[in-house]
């Protein structure tokens, strides 16, 4: 069975999610002062109608509150958010996903009962996931096909003390921390063992940084969490399937939401090349009806169509998990196949979309500059494409790491 | 074949090299990051690059210049823009316009004009073409389409020409003292029949200089329009014969540069770019570590500095043979194929440089500000109409 058939449910979501970006996003997202990239400020009352509309708890499910929606769908609005906005698009999905993987998958009843409940309350309340730490080498790199394991140890510590758990250290490049009531926070709890706390935000000993948006290779905000003797409670303590659920295992095969989103700023880009293409006039005629103009055009719809299907098959994996193993799909890291082909593709789609714009597509109070940045931070986001192909010929030839030490459970 | 250069030669480019690597390079990055483009210029690097002879270097000795030749030129445009690219080509737009002034301007107009350019270290040229609604059709002129390309309008009124309308993306706008200005004096014909070109000071009465533009990269390089509203040019301002624009490079051969003094000068400047970037990616190789051993043991980053390497190697035999045949009146469509060629290695070489950082988690300003100069290239050197109008001499 082979169906690209999107369900009616997708195709109105979808249709929702363009109408909205149509009036409410673009307008606001196209403002001269928004186009300077490294100053841009988040647009917090489009979250907010965002949220309005269920796009903050869109993969988190009916039960628990939200729109229940599959990773492919998650793709769709993600991509029509950064047609709009790449920042906003960054915030809901990362807090979407993490609603799904908290609240549906890792949290005990108890910490739902606790969480869930202002989390849904609140538009502006969003999630985060605490994972990297300033100057910790997370590369592959030189340990590639090699036993060595390239993670150093988690240098943020939680020692256990009577009914809490005190947590030490510093996190940074934390997807929306600037904004998150509750972060999960990857901690050191034991001789080289993990765990995942859930820290609200209020917790004593937490403080919260924003970082500066022109030094990261990254969309949306975040920020920096620093935590001197910060306590919570023993029961914060997240279950064992977190590596699953949170992408820890990191099998190449999360969901493709940052390319998605990437997707959503290769088509802005894409739209006002071909909306330009068939204004102006030079050499007597439209451009577009110029071979060169055209052949690039053309060139800019092939990759992203192919960057599409890529990112699509990965997502579609992520609902179908049972297509690896009747080999329908191959046993490969689908994910971050997608990551290293489609975010090549998209920042030279938007490169040569500037093109089509002239002097005006280096011009900062025009968009065309704004794309190729925005492709350009999707390029060098998170891990690199030259680890991931490192991660992908691993793959290929069946290397397995020897496993990290067993974490620590919930009780 | 001999690749050495002369004693001349290798004390200009000692010398732009100390000057780039003293002055140029600790303000480089500082006035990339100012986000007005009118504030990101700097006068004071631009009179004392002009007092070490770098704003006239162009002008011919007979007229009082150095009279250096291409390959110093070119040289000395790589050294600067290894420092800086958009300060590098400040100065160097300069030279292409002397070279103008010394090929194709009368005895008269040169006194008038040449003399104060020698004299003043902050007297610095331009010339406008572009209009908002005529960039290609410049550049390349459609047969089917006569009335195609710049719209200006120069009317004659006894010994004054009348200007009227408006330039746009014009290098220098709002810093230069003195333009050349291509304006349609005969409407009804086509593009280079119709146009003369004008000497026009910055003080000309009717021509102002309208906004300056935000460009994403060579943030020092001004840019600016300029207005004409019944600006008035003596006739002893037009430049060659009335609806004689074309000539600059046409009949003038190579000697002026002209076009393609400027197809040099883009892939000079871009070598001087790649040069930088070659170096900051070696430097981060063998300093940076990953997993306890230095980046440069990786067979993935060796491959990588050996592409950068390797084409900016390349870049740098044909830039320095296009300046070579520059300097021997060899006609050939080489600039334009070395300036088309310098988009793809400039950008190529850049953009690894860039990776390479980002890979090791190095956030380096240098290396986003080299990706953001390098895609100006996009715009001047390596589009399909300059890729085309190359291709169009080989076939001449």
């Amino acid at each position: 069975m082979y169906n690209l058939q999107l369900s009616p449910e997708q195709l109105e979501i979808r249709d929702t999610v363009r109408d909205f970006v149509t009036e409410e996003v673009k307008p606001l997202a196209l403002r001269p002062e928004r186009l300077e990239a490294r100053t841009r400020p988040l647009l917090s009352d489009v979250l907010d109608k965002a949220s309005q509309l269920g796009l903050r708890t869109l993969a988190l499910s009916e039960d628990a509150g939200g729109a229940g929606v599959d990773t492919l769908t998650s793709c769709i609005v993600t991509e029509e958010l950064a047609l709009g906005d790449p920042d906003v698009a960054a915030v809901l999905a990362r807090t979407s996903t993490l609603a799904h993987a908290l609240f549906d998958r890792l949290m005990t009843p108890e910490q739902t009962a606790r969480f869930l409940p202002p989390f849904l309350a609140d538009d502006r309340y969003h999630l985060a996931l605490a994972q990297l730490e300033p100057d910790r080498d997370a590369a592959l790199g030189i340990h590639y096909h090699r036993p060595e394991t390239s993670e150093a140890d988690v240098k943020t510590t939680a020692v256990r003390a009577g009914d809490a758990w005190v947590i030490n250290g510093v996190k940074d490049r934390v997807a929306n921390a600037p904004l998150a009531g509750l972060f999960a926070v990857e901690v050191n709890s034991g001789p080289g063992g993990t765990s995942m706390l859930l820290v609200p935000r209020d917790a004593a000993g937490l403080s919260v940084r924003e970082s500066d948006h022109s030094r990261h290779f990254h969309h949306g905000v975040c920020g920096e969490l620093v935590f001197t003797d910060c306590q919570v409670p023993a029961e914060n303590l997240l279950g064992p399937e977190r590596e699953d659920a949170l992408g820890g295992a990191d099998a190449g095969r999360d969901a493709p939401l940052d390319q998605a989103l990437n997707l959503g700023i290769g088509r802005a880009a894409y739209e006002a090349a071909l909306e330009y293409a068939q204004l102006r006039v030079q050499g007597g005629r439209r451009i577009i009806e110029h071979q060169a103009i055209g052949t690039k055009l053309a060139e800019i719809a092939v990759r992203l169509e192919v960057a599409r299907t890529v990112i699509w098959q990965a997502a579609w994996a992520c609902d179908h998990p049972e297509a690896f193993a009747d080999r329908s799909l191959p046993d490969l890291p689908l994910t971050r196949i997608a990551k290293v082909y489609a975010s090549e593709a998209i920042y030279h789609a938007t490169k040569d979309a500037a093109e089509c714009f002239g002097a005006m597509g280096v011009m900062r109070d025009m968009p065309l500059q704004k794309y190729v940045h925005d492709a350009l931070v999707c390029l060098h986001a998170g891990a690199s494409n030259s680890d991931a192909k490192l991660r992908i010929a691993e793959a290929l030839a069946g290397y397995r790491r020897p496993a990290r030490p067993a974490a620590l459970a919930a009780e | 074949m001999d690749f050495t250069l002369s004693n001349e030669q290798r004390s200009w480019q000692m010398t732009a090299r100390k000057f780039a690597e003293e002055e140029i390079r600790p303000i480089s990055v500082e006035r990339d990051e100012i986000s007005d483009p009118r504030e990101t210029f700097d006068w004071e690097i631009i009179k004392k690059g002009s007092r070490l002879g770098f704003r006239t270097m162009a002008v011919p000795k007979e007229w009082g210049g150095h009279g250096t030749d291409f390959v110093t030129q070119a040289l000395v445009m790589t050294e600067l823009a290894k420092a800086d690219s958009a300060i590098s080509k400040t100065f160097s737009q300069c030279w292409k316009w002397s070279h103008l002034i010394a090929a194709t301007c009368t005895d008269e107009q040169k006194r008038r004009f040449l003399q104060p350019f020698l004299e003043d270290d902050t007297y610095l040229l331009g010339k406008g073409i572009s209009e908002p609604s005529a960039g290609s059709d410049n550049r390349l002129p459609p047969a089917d389409d006569p009335k195609a390309g710049l719209k200006l309008r120069a009317e004659r009124h006894g010994d004054e020409w009348i200007l009227n309308g408006e330039k746009c993306f014009i290098a220098n706008a709002s810093v230069g003292k003195l333009f050349f200005i291509d304006a349609r004096t005969d409407p009804n014909a086509p593009l280079k029949q119709g146009t003369t070109m004008f000497l026009v000071p910055r003080d000309t009465p009717g021509f102002r200089i309208g906004k300056v533009f935000n460009k994403s990269g060579w943030r020092f390089y001004q840019n600016g329009e300029m207005i004409f509203e019944n600006a008035r040019v003596p006739h002893a301002n037009v430049v060659g014969p009335v609806n004689g624009s074309d000539m600059k490079t046409q009949q003038a051969g190579d000697r002026t540069g002209g076009d393609l003094f400027g197809d040099l000068e883009l892939a000079a400047n871009a070598l001087g770019v790649c040069d930088d970037a070659c170096g900051m990616a070696l430097r981060l190789a063998r300093t940076k570590k990953q997993g306890g051993r230095l980046l440069f043991e990786q067979q993935v980053v060796q491959l990588k500095l050996n592409r950068m390497h390797l084409l900016t190697e390349a870049l740098r035999s044909f830039v320095m043979r296009v300046a070579w045949e520059h300097d021997h009146k060899l006609h050939s469509a080489n600039p334009g194929l070395c300036m088309n060629f310098s988009t793809d290695v400039i950008q190529e070489v850049s953009e690894l440089n860039l990776e390479l950082h980002a890979d090791a988690g190095v956030m380096e300003p240098r290396a986003d500000k080299l990706v953001r100069d390098a895609i100006i290239w996009s715009h001047l050197a390596g589009d399909s109409v300059q890729r085309m109008k190359t291709t169009r001499r080989l076939a001449k």
